[in-house]
């Protein structure tokens, strides 16, 4: 358990490295915004900044055909004053998104069900770090700093995903619904965190009361209040924007990819190459992929449920259609959680410096291409895939330190030997 | 599958983590034997002119007869306003220009940079091209003052000139802009950014009108006085801001219009005599490398290159029988070419070394010797990293020395002292010293928040140079040379007193180290690629260096290290050829506050953090 007056120096230190940020340096914001890494098409600020102005005098946001995020952002972003004039509420507002968000992750590393879990329990489980170094490991996290200072309403999107593993993984049900609805409600693809958290809920619920509710119910009556709240999210946004059209403009162009802007996953660059004939087909394909990946995982790490939502995670900065570094940034900083694996993962140097080089390279690419003009859209794509490598070979490398731990549970007589592949 | 298992088991094996070393010194050899081959016949290449739209020398050009008389009174008007103030000139120089029946127009700009001001005013006309519709547009440049600060009398009066002559063409397809800057690099770098709206409208004034994108831009550097000079060559200056480099098509242009058509010889990076021979070959690729590494503004064109402007300055050199009317023809027919492109320059390369008027390496050929250089970091990263794991000497447990108690079986010190794993593999059994199999915990908090604090530190003297008064730059520089070359020991004997770093910190401090440095020369290749290996071959050093605890050595070492301090190699540089520091520093804070140069951000965050990460190291050895 972290003391208090640490917990309170990192949350100051994070906040005063922010807020010092912003006020330093005030051009930084705007340019962070405009990065592609940074801001993506449905999360970026300025094109809230536009479904704003349009929201404000009463036109539809979505007429534009740039805003492309959730209606109840309007509401909650018109109570603030106007960003262009007076920053300093939106930054604070940032701010402490951020900074419940590292709350929220303390609350997880503290739960202990990254190594003990009900039916589980890792020979390793006295390895780990403190929540307060964990929090700092994403608090003073670079990805995390840009993403805050770009006003990126992703940050939004992993304050629920982080509220809503770290109301799991205590049990508590309600909000954890209700976090889980409202991180789907924003950026759809959560969603897919539902069934693997759910487990997490139901194994918490089960060691706390000693008993085990029953397993069709719980999944039963968990499931229609998620649905109850997204619904009740969904028609909040019909009343507030007056027709159902939003529906198309923000979940369809996350699920259609209309907009190619480019970004640091792997879907842009492939349907800027496409025959229409096969966009449909592909959209399909690489939709599947990405969901495939939530039913294997959940029921192969039965027993790791947070373990599991943490590379969806990961899987998710990779392969959904409009990633940015926050999605990764996400992701490494809930790796930390699962210290106890470090030992076994074997490819830590490789896939850090390759996140290390691309992070680099990456603008310096995108620079030569569309400001020096003296380089193409491969350059950046080839930096992307690297990016997305790197990305995959901790995912990978995780995955295996997981599965050897739960092996080394079970076979406690094939610890310390060398695997092979049969 | 096979061939994992198989690299998996290889790295247990202890040979292979002696191999870096060498492999790394092979990356440094092979980089720059690969930079040495370039001039050869078989790796260089012809230059050709890409893009068929240019049509180099098809056209015949008319700016003759007549037109001497106008440029030669002309010449006279600019001489005497040599002695006039700003005002009173870009109102005459102004007046000629509306005569010709062009929009003219002025605009101020200063500057703050070292405690000086730099402010002058740039006087510009726009011709507006009979067949253009106003969305491109070319630029005909003439500094008032050139590179070395002669009234550019010839330059002024021949692009008058010209822009009479071409007002009187109906041919035009695009609109030409004619700039008379008050300097060689502020002026235009002023005109440009303001032209593209990305100036400081309270230092310098917005331009009160405007053509459409800029297509390409000459410049003219002709400072012969009222009564003429006959050059022998032109000189092609194509290097930009940031070692960024115009299209080779633009330069190929040139010396075919020139050469081919007009009969003048082109030459380059100041190599005023050149039989094509391997030396000077090689001579004009290093002074091309240097001239880009360094990144600085080498004409009026300079800054027009970071906005994607293709931009070259054409610069009269030596005696010869050429005069000024060849010159302007051969502007006309480079117009005219440029008047015929269809889009912007980019079928040819931008990325190139030159080596010769009509010969030149592509990218393709000369990129891995950067990287080579750049990758020789990562592997001795690597392979610190994997030393770093690694726990101390392990006896040889085959060792027949005696044990150092004499009463002390030998047998007994290997199973007592060395903890042996056995391994059975195909029937045979073999024992194991079981650390070779273990990896250590490694201890990252401590020397990630040395090389991060490091690399911030740089910071500092980033600032100090860009904004001190330009007479105390030469004080500056001194004591910031005498406390980097302290700061090393310094910080080694102070870590030392807390008994920090340990072995596994100090490798760990260069692994980190050499990583970045790695990865910012690869990154720094793509962008410039001189400077990358300029960078790259000054801290090769710092591959080989060790800490290690015998003090003679680690003492040759913190020498060798002090000769290559980044201030030490600048000063060296800077002496070796004939510059002064005190210009040199100026003309950085200029770049840093007026192009918007970067060298001084890869020399403070880059390279100085790297040599210093790499002196700590060995300086930790002298206090052990």
């Amino acid at each position: 358990m972290a003391s208090e007056p640490q917990k309170a120096l990192l949350f100051a230190a994070a906040a005063a490295v922010r807020l010092l940020l912003f006020t330093a340096f005030p051009s930084l914001p705007s340019l962070l915004a405009g990065r592609v890494e940074v801001s993506t098409p449905v999360t970026s600020f300025k094109r809230l900044q536009e479904g704003l102005f349009l929201y404000t005098r009463n036109v539809s946001p979505y007429d534009g055909g740039v805003y492309h995020q959730a209606p109840l952002l309007l509401p909650l972003f018109s109570l603030l004053p106007n960003p262009s004039y007076s920053p300093f509420a939106t930054n604070v507002f940032y701010t402490m998104v951020d900074l419940l968000s590292a709350y929220a992750l303390m609350q997880i590393a503290n739960s202990g069900q990254a190594t003990v879990t009900r039916l589980f329990t890792s020979s390793r489980k006295e390895l780990r770090w403190s929540s307060v170094a964990i929090a700092a490991g994403f608090l003073f996290n670079p990805f995390t700093v840009a993403t805050c200072i770009a006003r990126s309403t992703s940050a939004l999107t992993n304050l629920f995903i982080l509220t809503a593993m770290a109301k799991a993984s205590q049990g508590a049900t309600i909000t954890f619904v209700l976090s889980m609805a409202m991180a789907s409600y924003l950026a759809m693809h959560p969603v897919l965190l539902f069934p693997p958290l759910l487990i997490l809920c139901y194994d918490v619920q089960s060691t706390k009361m000693k008993a085990s509710p029953h397993t069709f119910r719980f999944i039963a009556t968990h499931s229609r209040r998620l649905i109850i709240a997204l619904g009740a999210l969904l028609y909040l946004s019909k009343l507030l924007t007056g027709s159902w059209d939003f529906l198309g403009a923000t979940y369809g162009v996350r699920l259609l990819l209309p907009d190619l802007t480019p970004n640091v996953g792997l879907w842009w660059y492939f349907f800027t190459e496409m025959f229409d004939s096969f966009r449909e087909f592909f959209l399909g394909v690489f939709w599947l992929h990405v969901a495939s990946y939530m039913p294997g995982l959940t029921i192969r790490l039965r027993k790791q449920p947070l373990f599991v939502a943490t590379t969806l995670t990961g899987i998710f900065a990779i392969f959904t259609p409009y990633p940015s570094i926050a999605d990764a940034a996400l992701y490494l900083s809930l790796v930390p959680v699962f210290r106890h694996l470090f030992p076994l993962m074997r490819y830590t140097f490789l896939a850090s410096s390759s996140i290390l080089y691309t992070s680099f390279l990456g603008p310096a690419f995108y620079h030569l291409w569309i400001y020096a003009g003296s380089g193409n859209a491969n350059f950046f794509y080839a930096i992307t895939l690297v990016w997305s490598l790197g990305l995959s070979v901790i995912v990978g490398d995780s995955l295996y330190a997981a599965l050897r731990d739960e092996l080394d549970v079970e076979r406690p007589e094939l610890r310390g030997k060398e695997v092979k592949r049969i | 599958m096979a061939l994992i298992s198989t690299l998996l088991a290889l790295r247990k094996d202890a040979r292979l983590l002696k191999i870096p070393p060498y492999l790394s010194a092979l990356c440094i050899i092979v980089g720059v034997v690969w930079l040495l081959v370039l001039p050869l016949q078989e790796y260089s290449r012809n230059t050709y002119v890409s893009e068929n739209a240019l049509l180099p020398g098809q056209v015949h050009t008319y700016f003759t007869g007549s037109e001497h008389n106008i440029f030669r009174a002309y010449r006279h008007e600019v001489a005497s306003l040599g002695d006039r103030t700003t005002q009173e000139r870009n109102q005459r120089l102004g007046d000629i220009l509306r005569s010709s029946n062009l929009k003219v127009a002025t605009q101020k700009y200063s500057y703050a940079t070292s405690g000086r001001n730099i402010s002058d005013e740039n006087v510009y006309a726009i011709l507006q091209g009979p067949r253009a519709d106003a969305t491109e547009a070319i630029v005909l440049i003439a500094a008032w003052r050139n590179m070395d600060n002669e009234i550019n009398h010839s330059g002024v009066a021949l692009v008058l000139t010209l822009a009479r002559y071409f007002k009187r063409w109906s041919l035009w397809s695009k609109d030409i802009i004619i700039l008379i800057s008050g300097d060689s690099t502020s002026g235009p770098q002023a005109w440009v950014d303001a032209y593209h709206n990305s100036h400081n409208p309270e230092t310098i004034e917005s331009l009160s009108i405007k053509s459409g994108a800029l297509q390409g831009a000459i410049a003219i550097d002709y400072p012969a006085g009222p009564w003429g000079h006959r050059y022998d060559k032109l000189h092609i200056v194509y290097d930009g801001v940031n070692g960024q480099l115009a299209n080779l098509d633009l330069f190929n242009t040139a010396v075919s219009v020139a050469s081919g058509q007009m009969g003048i010889g082109c030459t380059l990076q100041r190599m005023w005599k050149h039989d094509d021979s391997y030396k000077e070959r090689l001579q004009t690729m290093l002074r091309g490398m240097i001239s880009q590494g360094v990144g600085h503004a080498s004409g009026p064109h300079s800054s027009f290159i970071p906005y994607h402007v293709d931009a070259i300055t054409l610069q009269t050199v030596g005696d010869g029988w050429h005069d000024e009317m060849s010159l302007g023809r051969t502007v006309e027919s480079l117009f005219r070419s440029l008047n015929n492109l269809l889009e912007h320059l980019h079928q040819s390369f931008f990325f190139y070394l030159l080596l010769h008027a009509n010969r030149f390496v592509s990218i393709g050929t000369y990129l891995p010797s950067a990287m080579l250089i750049a990758v020789n970091f990562s592997i001795t990263s690597i392979a610190l990293w994997v030393a770093s794991g690694r726990a101390g000497k392990i006896p040889n447990p085959a060792s027949t020395v005696p044990p150092a108690t004499p009463g002390e079986k030998s047998t007994s010190s290997i199973t007592t002292k060395t903890p042996m794993t056995v391994a059975k593999k195909d029937g045979m059994i073999a024992l194991i010293p079981t650390a070779l199999l273990q990896t250590n915990e490694r201890a990252l908090f401590l020397p990630l928040a040395f090389v991060l604090a490091t690399h911030f530190l740089g910071l500092l003297p980033l600032y100090i140079f860009n904004n001190t008064h330009s007479s105390y730059l030469d004080l500056t520089f001194t004591i910031v040379a005498l406390l980097s070359t302290l700061l090393p020991h310094l910080t080694a004997f102070s870590l030392k007193r807390f008994s920090r770093p340990t072995e596994q910190e100090t490798i760990l401090i260069q692994c980190f180290s050499l990583l970045l440095l790695g990865m910012f020369l690869a990154a720094l290749a793509t962008l410039n690629f001189s400077l990358s290996v300029l960078i790259g071959i000054a801290t090769s050093p710092l591959t080989f260096i060790r800490s290690t605890k015998n003090k003679p050595v680690s003492g040759a070492l913190s020498l060798l290290l002090a000769v290559l301090n980044p201030m030490v190699i600048i000063r060296g540089a800077t002496f070796y050829f004939g510059q002064d520091i005190m210009s040199v520093l100026v003309k950085a804070a200029e770049g840093w506050h007026v192009w918007g140069l970067w060298t001084q951000v890869v020399v403070w965050l880059v390279w100085w953090p790297a040599w210093f990460a790499g002196s700590v190291v060995v300086s930790g050895g002298l206090f052990a």
